[in-house]
């Protein structure tokens, strides 16, 4: 046979083999027996030098072609196999995307530490600082540097809890109105503890827990969590007090909400004022959730006393301030409208995952 | 305090109907509780007229009536048709006016009027005594109403209970609010109004003179600034005058007789509580009756107006008949033995001031709130008692036909002066950072009843009125200002702060990182009451070495909370066992709180801040294809390694808890947790019989750690180790070892056996078995990793050098290789 038709012949027989190669190890296989070592080709161009000297330039230029013509099929057919298989690779590979992810579980956080942490942040943005002081309180610093009367019904065994005094001065076990100790009521004896140890300019909130005998039921717990603030500088205005408060609402709350300032009375702040935020649900109009008022307390605040200034040796001539006090968990009532208390206290997975 | 909006608009220009009213006492600190339509509930109840009268064919003291209501019932051609009623009074004839309860009237008490038969007849509603329809206590009759009253009107219109009551909350600094002269005061000055308050005054006094009938003695001052008596004589006793039971009702009493209303609404009116006491039941000695006042000797009795006999503590004013008769619980509520009774004739009228500490306590030990001791509480107006005395005589004058005996026996021991504070207008403008004028404070304090002396511009001198104990300092006035003014009207700013900084400390936001950590573990945040049963650590077998006494509440509420925790653990052990009861069987919860340690000689304890955490259950349900194992001590352990590692601590080491020291826990899987040689805590498995009595079944690790160590050895960078830029070798090394020999001794021994070229230590296997390992044996697999920092490893090096480390590790654990 003349190399001609050998070459036609090896081109034919490449492409038949091709056609019928199914995966990339089928077509290697087509490849070896072309253009391997010991492949058809191979041997035809070995044969070239047996070639004529005047055939050998056209016989060497025709193998050339169908060497090149043979190696691009065979690439050609390997990228097509190669993107079936892939395909196939793909189709197989497909998944339900509906299905559960996989990951490690992160656990929570505590909805009233989420809402301290809100606030702390809000007040920490204004410059404030976080304080924190005792659980077991005495009643110069929860009541009587507070300007509480001594008769306030607040100091009562009906709205405090009173603890036995160990010390040997103290007077023992011996009833609830011989002890000077007692759990906080409130987180204000913080702030007196803060003026006793440092000057003004004083601008501070002080997040904690304190304690009342209530029963817990739906709506109180004997334990709870409070936010006092308190600032004291110079120059301080009721102005001051309603910016900072307004300011406190809206990010809390959110900028939709409008502020009330209902006069009020406490005993260590005087102007004082309750402070509703307007209703989230009807905003304003009136409904179940806020009892038609419109509006929904949610702190007391004040200009600071003098008297409370002066028991810390500041003098109120030169500086004014005013205090607040929020609680945790009425801002958490009324932003998931809970509906019952106790829930924070159980450490039911179903209620915490939530948050 | 109830404040009827008629009442008040007859002392006041109040040109505001009630809803505007309110509106107003809101915006100016008046707490506003309910708005009630009086003769809202007295629906169906109408004027009616009797027009005919038959005995009842089957009774013989009842009546069939027929009685028009005008339009209020008529017949189907619309014409008015009179209601057959049966009915037993026999105060009535044909033609009276009366008052009729239709079918469909709820009477107060909730007695709903429905038809009826009386003995075979039927009846269609009921001619109303004055006390079913709530007014008096007279029951005598039906109400016989007079001859020239319309019939068919509604009965609530006709008679002037269209009023509107505004129930307000006064706060505790407002004594004067709690009188209808107060409450027209503020009203005024609320609404920049004029008052016109006109007070009843005596008509005629006898000549008999009270001081000869009575004397007053006070014992201590401190107990009652004043006592006035007077006495009144030939009182007689009835029902009161419509005006007044209709006033006594409006203010929430009930109108009992003219004595105890005019009594009552004077105190209404005035704020001042009165009591009147039967003359002739008191001992009279040198021909006169001898009131007083005195401190009551504990465990004394009397028997008070509610029939309850009450013991007296020596805190409690009395007052007493000639020192030794105790009569009146002072302040609080009157004695039964001098009460005012139908055979009255002379009435002895107290008109006093007694301490507002005293009347508290006494009130709230004997649990005994009356309108009086409210008032009390708050402080009465001393300088006033002698004028209120005068009104009340005025009105005993009026409506109980009393004789007045001349003047009063006043005991008066300190008189109260009206004080007089500095008001500098330029400090009100700054503490309210508003533009309040002179002339506003001027007019608002003049209509409180101030006196204002503008003399000095700068300063002004305000004479408060004695009915405001809480005006005795400029910011008292400076807030009385500010609330008229209306806070609302006040621009809001933010401090022009100088010269400070705020943010939370390294401490607060390593606290923070902390529930962040815990929570990327998968630890959920709680919150347990720090609030503990005085056997919560015996139930858990907690020693109490180490955590002081406990800190014991006087008053718990409940028993389970008469002390503070010692432990956070307890409270969670009981949030597990909450879970699994609820259906949750997957628990994992921490808490960072305090916990209480008290000493036995000193006052304040100890709060150190814990970090505590459980694990029950398994890290999740089984999922499409993760399955998830128990969760066990290393679990807990990994969670703090996380912690240690998040807060940078070096050096940290987990030692063998002692089952002795931590009995509580599970011996064998329990250690304590160290760091730079110092105690942060520990980590284990909860002792199966401990968690028996907390109601569980499942197994629970936990820890506790202490916050203060964490933060102490919390670092805030560690030093930058270079990144490797050369190739390790990694090793494989089986070590077969006794039980005996802690994984913590053999990194120890591999560490100091491979030299500097040893840089990573990677336990992977623990295998044990009895056959190929050896009993008593486990196999440790190790990969270790060797690198040079200035050139990559020949394989003879790591050769050499693990052959060395080998021969070492094998002496010093008393192991040998796995082949």
């Amino acid at each position: 046979m003349a190399m001609t038709d050998e070459l036609a012949a090896i081109e034919a027989q490449v492409r038949e083999g091709l056609d019928k190669a199914q995966t990339v190890e089928e077509l290697e296989q087509v490849r070896v027996a072309a253009t391997g070592k010991k492949g058809s080709l191979t041997a035809i161009m070995r044969m070239m030098g047996k070639v004529a000297p005047e055939e050998r330039p056209a016989m060497g230029k025709l193998a050339n072609t169908v060497r090149s013509h043979v190696e691009a099929m065979i690439a050609a057919r390997r990228d097509e196999l190669e993107q079936a298989a892939l395909d196939k690779q793909i189709s197989a590979e497909a998944v339900d995307v509906t299905l559960p992810g996989r990951s490690s579980r992160i656990g929570t956080q505590h909805l009233i530490s989420q809402i301290r942490e809100e606030i702390e942040d809000v007040f920490c943005g204004l410059g404030y600082t976080v304080e924190d002081g005792p659980y077991i309180e005495d009643v110069y610093h929860n009541f009587t540097a507070l300007n509480a009367p001594v008769d306030h019904p607040s100091r009562s065994a009906n709205d405090t809890f009173y603890v036995v005094d160990n010390a040997p001065e103290g007077k023992g076990d011996l009833g609830l109105s011989s002890s000077d100790l007692l759990l906080r009521t409130q987180t204000s004896g913080v702030q007196v503890h803060v003026m006793e140890q440092r000057k003004p300019p004083i601008y501070m909130i002080c997040p904690g827990t304190v304690f009342r005998p209530d029963t817990a039921d739906a709506n109180h717990l004997p334990q709870f969590t409070q936010v006092e603030g308190l600032v004291v500088d110079e120059g301080i205005t009721f102005g001051d007090l309603k910016g900072t408060l307004d300011y406190f609402c809206r990010e809390i709350f959110g900028k939709d909400r409008a502020t009330r300032y209902r006069p009020h009375f406490f005993p260590f702040t005087e102007p004082s004022c309750e402070v509703d935020v307007s209703c989230g649900v009807c905003h304003g109009k009136g409904c179940r959730f806020c009892k038609n008022t419109g509006w929904l307390e949610i702190l007391g605040c004040g200009m600071v006393d003098p008297n409370v200034l002066r028991y810390v040796d500041i003098d109120p001539e030169k500086y004014t301030g005013f205090a607040f006090g929020i609680g945790v968990e009425r801002v958490a009532a009324l932003r998931y409208d809970l509906p019952d208390l106790r829930m924070l206290m159980t450490g039911d997975e179903r209620f915490l995952k939530q948050f | 305090m109830r404040v009827s909006y008629e009442w008040l608009k007859s002392m006041v220009d109040v040109p505001v109907d009630p809803k505007d009213l309110v509106a107003e006492f809101v915006r100016t600190g008046t707490e506003v509780e309910a708005v009630e339509k009086m003769g809202a509930d007295l629906h169906d109840v109408v004027t009616g007229q009797v027009i005919s009268k038959q005995p009842h064919p089957d009774s013989d003291h009842m009546w069939l009536c027929q009685v028009s209501v005008g339009k209020k019932n008529v017949d189907k051609e619309g014409n008015p048709e009179p209601l057959q009623i049966v009915c037993g009074a026999q105060n009535f004839e044909e033609g009276d006016h009366i008052v009729v309860a239709m079918v469909g009237a709820e009477l107060p008490g909730g007695f709903k009027i429905k038809k009826s038969k009386l003995r075979g007849v039927d009846s269609n509603g009921m001619n109303c005594s004055q006390r079913e329809l709530g007014f008096g206590s007279d029951h005598s009759g039906i109400w016989i109403l007079p001859e020239d009253t319309p019939v068919g009107l509604d009965f609530a219109d006709w008679y002037g209970l269209s009023d509107t009551v505004i129930d307000c909350e006064m706060t505790p600094n407002r004594p004067d609010c709690l009188s209808m002269t107060g409450v027209a005061q503020e009203t005024s000055a609320i609404l920049d109004e004029d008052t016109h308050i006109e007070l009843p005054r005596i008509a005629h006094e006898m000549e008999e003179q009270t001081s000869d009938l009575v004397d007053v003695q006070i014992d201590d001052p401190a107990l009652c600034s004043r006592y006035t008596a007077r006495v009144l004589r030939n009182v007689k006793i009835g029902p009161s005058p419509e005006w007044l039971a209709r006033r006594v009702t409006a203010a929430g009493a009930r109108p009992i007789n003219n004595v105890v209303d005019v009594t009552n609404y004077v105190m209404f009116l005035t704020g001042q509580p009165l009591h009147a006491f039967d003359l002739n039941k008191l001992s009279e000695r040198d021909g006169k009756r001898h009131i007083v006042v005195r401190a009551a000797a504990t465990g004394e009795h009397l028997v008070t107006l509610d029939g309850q006999d009450r013991v007296l503590d020596s805190d409690m004013p009395l007052i007493t008949d000639d020192g030794a008769t105790p009569i009146c619980l002072a302040g609080v509520m009157g004695g039964e033995d001098s009460e005012i009774d139908e055979n009255t004739t002379d009435v002895l009228l107290e008109s006093a001031c007694f301490d507002r500490g005293h009347i508290s306590r006494t009130s709230r030990r004997l649990d005994l709130m009356s309108e009086a001791s409210i008032r009390y509480e708050r402080q009465v107006d001393a300088a006033r008692c002698a004028e209120v005395s005068d009104i009340a005589a005025a009105l005993f004058e009026q409506c109980c036909g009393a004789e007045v005996c001349s003047g009063i026996v006043d005991a008066y021991p300190v008189p109260a002066v009206a004080p007089v504070v500095e008001l500098r207008p330029a400090r009100v403008r700054l503490l309210c950072g508003a533009p309040v004028d002179d002339k506003f404070i001027v007019a608002r304090l003049t209509r409180l009843g101030c006196k204002v002396d503008t003399s000095d511009p700068e300063s002004f001198k305000v004479t408060t009125p004695t009915n405001r104990p809480d005006l005795t300092r400029e910011v008292d006035l400076i807030e009385e200002v500010c609330r008229l003014w209306g806070e609302g009207d006040i621009e809001p700013t933010l401090p022009a702060a100088r010269n400070h900084a705020g943010g939370l400390t390294v401490d607060q936001q390593r606290i923070r990182r902390i529930g962040a950590t815990l929570r990327s573990c998968g630890l959920s945040e709680t919150s347990t009451y720090c609030f503990a049963e005085t056997d919560d650590l015996a139930k858990l077998g907690m020693s109490e070495e180490g955590r002081g006494i406990p800190v014991r509440i006087m008053n718990p509420l409940v028993a389970d909370q008469a002390e503070m925790r010692r432990s956070i653990i307890p409270g969670l052990l009981r949030s597990v066992a909450y879970n699994l009861d609820h259906g949750t069987p997957n628990v994992h919860l921490y808490e960072i709180g305090r916990v209480f340690y008290g000493h036995p000689k000193k006052s304040s304890p100890d709060e150190p801040s814990m970090v505590a955490g459980v694990l029950c259950g398994r890290w999740n349900l089984d999922e499409w294809d993760t399955k998830y194992a128990q969760l066990d001590f290393f679990d807990a352990k990994g969670v703090i390694e996380q912690l240690t590692s998040a807060l940078r601590l070096t050096k940290v080491r987990y030692k063998v808890a002692e089952p002795e020291k931590y009995s509580w826990l599970q011996p064998g899987r329990a250690a304590e947790i160290l760091a730079g040689g110092e105690l942060l805590g520990w980590v284990g498995n909860v002792h199966p019989l401990a968690l028996r009595r907390f109601g569980i079944d499942e197994p629970v690790v936990a820890f506790e750690l202490s916050l203060a160590a964490l933060l102490r050895l919390a670092k805030r960078e560690l030093p930058y180790q270079d990144v490797p830029t050369l190739p390790g070798v990694a090793v494989d090394l089986a070590l077969v070892v006794d039980e005996s020999v802690t994984c913590e001794q053999v990194m120890q021994r591999l560490h100091s056996a491979g030299g500097k070229l040893l840089r990573e230590v990677q336990l992977f296997d623990v295998y044990r078995d009895d056959a190929r390992v050896g009993v008593g044996k486990k196999s440790m697999a190790f990969s270790l990793t060797y690198r040079a920092d200035d050139h990559t490893l020949t394989s003879d090096e790591v050769e050499k050098a693990h052959n060395k480390l080998v021969t070492k590790v094998t002496k010093s654990t008393g192991g040998e290789v796995r082949s």
